[in-house]
């Protein structure tokens, strides 16, 4: 199974002698050194459809019966818990769960909010420009209290501060009063809901990193006397996260 | 003009590539580098020193397509970027035929089998696509592509088995690349 | 109104939590597609034994009188309540016993492409829990039954189907030592 030699493969490929020395143009269809040779590709229906074949915004107004949610990710929560060895670690697992989830809203958020006219990320008038890339924090923490959250959970979230401690200034709280409670799972009621917001936590960290803000997110049960189920997620900023917004803020970059 | 272009996880691992040559103005789409033998590593020689400077656009200009943003005279390449929300970036080097001395409309050598019998003279004029690597023309054919591009990739990161900074090898995400390539450039 | 927005949720959210879970096996076992298969099979199978009583309520239906009628019964009111797609139920046998579910959407497998390591096109069911979801709500009626996919459009295949065979109703439990 060696990888055949670079020059053989590269006539296979490009279906014509790469001599040097001669005039022929090289058509370069080698893929560089460190990439491998392409593939024959995956076998497709004979209607040829392929994930590229199918419209991004299909689903976009899409819904499902939540229980439908609520069974999965009760089997998700359950199958979790017998491969670690702690509440913590259980959460650990369901963070990373929902990191890759995050970059792909993402690049969805913005794929759909650059393809048509009524912006999924601002209702801004100027729509027709596509949206920025945040550079500063304030600019990210509102694409996820926003449209990350109307994606998600169809309204935007119900608060979201920062700290008010000196000795805490890398620190921002999304609050969500009545987040999606998942009232199937047979685990504790508090229990289950940690959890689900520990995925929606990692959900939040991948967006945040993908937009290279290194963050560390959690989620707290913090239930008030009219919000029994209401979730405060912690977004806590890496140091050169902070370092750069103060370069940024000095530059004048919004 | 000759195309090569990139895609590079956030932290810089190749994740697809391509070459190609210009379509417009009679083209045939296939890529003429000056230095043919060399290309392929000065291609990627060149586009790994521009990084720095994107770099630093990243973090001065919010919009996913930064535009131009770096030369590099002694091959002639002009790199242009577009980055993805989630850190990924495109990036496209452009070169220019070789023309003698400094005349667009030259009939001598390389340029006019670039051209091709359907290309007129005129049609390469310093403002078209095929001339021009920084003609507003220019940018906004890239726009196009790029755009074209980001859609395919979306499609590809939203599969569960894509996971980010891995390769990517379907032929049909190549040939929906070279497609956009045909229909902007 | 208040009550079916309460009761939605966007479907991509379910569509890339279920999308997760599937990766995350093959991770976990190590691209063990058989595996995977087993353990999506189980994981419907709990989930149909719990989903079963939220389907009667929601549905309000009653005991099915022939396994024709259960058919009916999941393809267009079970997969339209939690999956809001209507299966077309074909090639029955003659003796009633065996069908088959075509799927013509499927909201599990959309934006999905299989790993392309030559062998997940042959070897994963990607949908497989719903095979366990039939056999876990199914048993809690009564009907002991046997299901699983036999093409998938994410194989290459032209269609998705699933093959659902009676094995016995359930009666009464008996007492183990007289079985």
């Amino acid at each position: 199974m060696a990888a055949p030699p670079r020059h053989a493969t590269m006539q296979s490929i490009s279906n014509g002698s790469t001599a040097q020395g001669t005039d022929r143009p090289q058509t370069q269809q080698t893929p560089q050194a460190q990439l491998s040779q392409q593939s024959p590709g995956l076998r497709v229906p004979s209607n040829r459809k392929t994930i590229y074949d199918r419209h991004l915004n299909r689903s976009r107004n899409a819904e499902l019966s939540r229980a439908s949610f609520a069974f999965l990710f009760g089997e998700m929560v359950t199958y979790a818990q017998r491969r670690v060895t702690g509440i913590q670690d259980l959460e650990k697992r369901l963070n990373e769960q929902g990191y890759p989830l995050g970059l792909r809203l993402l690049d969805l958020l913005f794929y759909r909010s650059t393809s048509t006219s009524s912006s999924a990320l601002s209702s801004s008038s100027t729509s027709s420009s596509p949206p920025n890339r945040p550079l500063r924090i304030i600019t990210l923490l509102h694409l996820i209290h926003g449209p990350l959250w109307r994606l998600l959970f169809n309204r935007a979230a119900d608060a979201l501060e920062h700290s008010v401690s000196p000795d805490t200034p890398n620190e921002y709280m999304i609050t969500d009063n009545d987040p999606m409670v998942n009232t199937y799972i047979s685990a504790p009621r508090d229990m289950s809901m940690l959890n689900c917001a520990a995925y929606v936590a990692g959900i939040i960290e991948g967006v945040c990193d993908g937009c290279g803000f290194e963050t560390k997110v959690s989620a707290h049960n913090q239930p008030t006397e009219l919000w029994p189920s209401r979730t405060v997620f912690l977004v806590r900023f890496g140091d050169p996260v902070m370092e750069r917004e103060k370069v940024l803020e000095r530059a004048g970059v919004k | 003009m000759s195309y090569y272009f990139t895609i590079l996880s956030p932290t810089d691992t190749p994740l697809f590539n391509i070459a190609f040559g210009t379509s417009k103005g009679g083209g045939d789409g296939i890529a003429r580098f000056r230095f043919p033998e060399t290309a392929q590593y000065m291609n990627q020689f060149i586009i790994h020193s521009s990084l720095d400077i994107l770099e630093e656009a990243q973090w001065t200009n919010g919009g996913m397509y930064l535009k131009h943003i770096d030369t590099y005279p002694p091959a002639a390449a002009y790199i242009t970027a577009f980055l993805t929300p989630s850190g990924a970036r495109f990036l496209l080097l452009h070169q220019p035929p070789h023309l003698p001395s400094s005349t667009s409309t030259s009939s001598g050598l390389g340029s006019s089998s670039l051209l091709g019998t359907a290309g007129s003279t005129t049609r390469a004029s310093s403002s078209s696509i095929a001339a021009n690597p920084t003609s507003p023309q220019t940018e906004e054919a890239v726009r196009q592509f790029m755009n074209e591009v980001y859609e395919s990739y979306v499609k590809t990161a939203m599969s569960p088995f894509y996971k980010q900074g891995m390769e990517i090898k379907s032929p049909v995400f190549r040939t929906r690349v070279t497609a956009a390539g045909k229909k902007w450039l | 109104m208040r009550r079916t927005r309460v009761d939605k949720v966007n479907a991509e959210l379910v569509t890339l939590t279920y999308g997760t879970i599937v990766a995350q096996l093959c991770q976990d076992y190590d691209s063990n597609y058989q595996d995977v298969n087993k353990q999506l099979d189980k994981m419907g199978y709990n989930i149909g034994m719990r989903l079963i009583e939220d389907f009667l309520a929601k549905s309000g239906v009653g005991r099915c009188a022939n396994f024709r009628e259960t058919a009916d019964m999941i393809a267009k009111v079970g997969f339209k309540i939690f999956l809001n797609v209507t299966p077309t139920i074909t090639n029955w046998t003659s003796d009633n016993t065996q069908f088959s579910l075509i799927f013509e959407d499927n909201p599990l497998a959309d934006f999905v492409e299989l790993p392309d390591d030559g062998r997940a096109q042959d070897e994963l069911w990607f949908s497989n829990i719903l095979c366990g979801v039939l056999r876990g709500s199914l048993e809690m009626v009564q009907m002991q039954i046997e299901a699983h996919f036999v093409s998938d459009v994410l194989r290459g295949d032209d269609t998705t189907e699933m093959r659902v065979s009676l094995v016995r109703y359930i009666e009464d439990e008996m007492p183990p030592e007289e079985e």
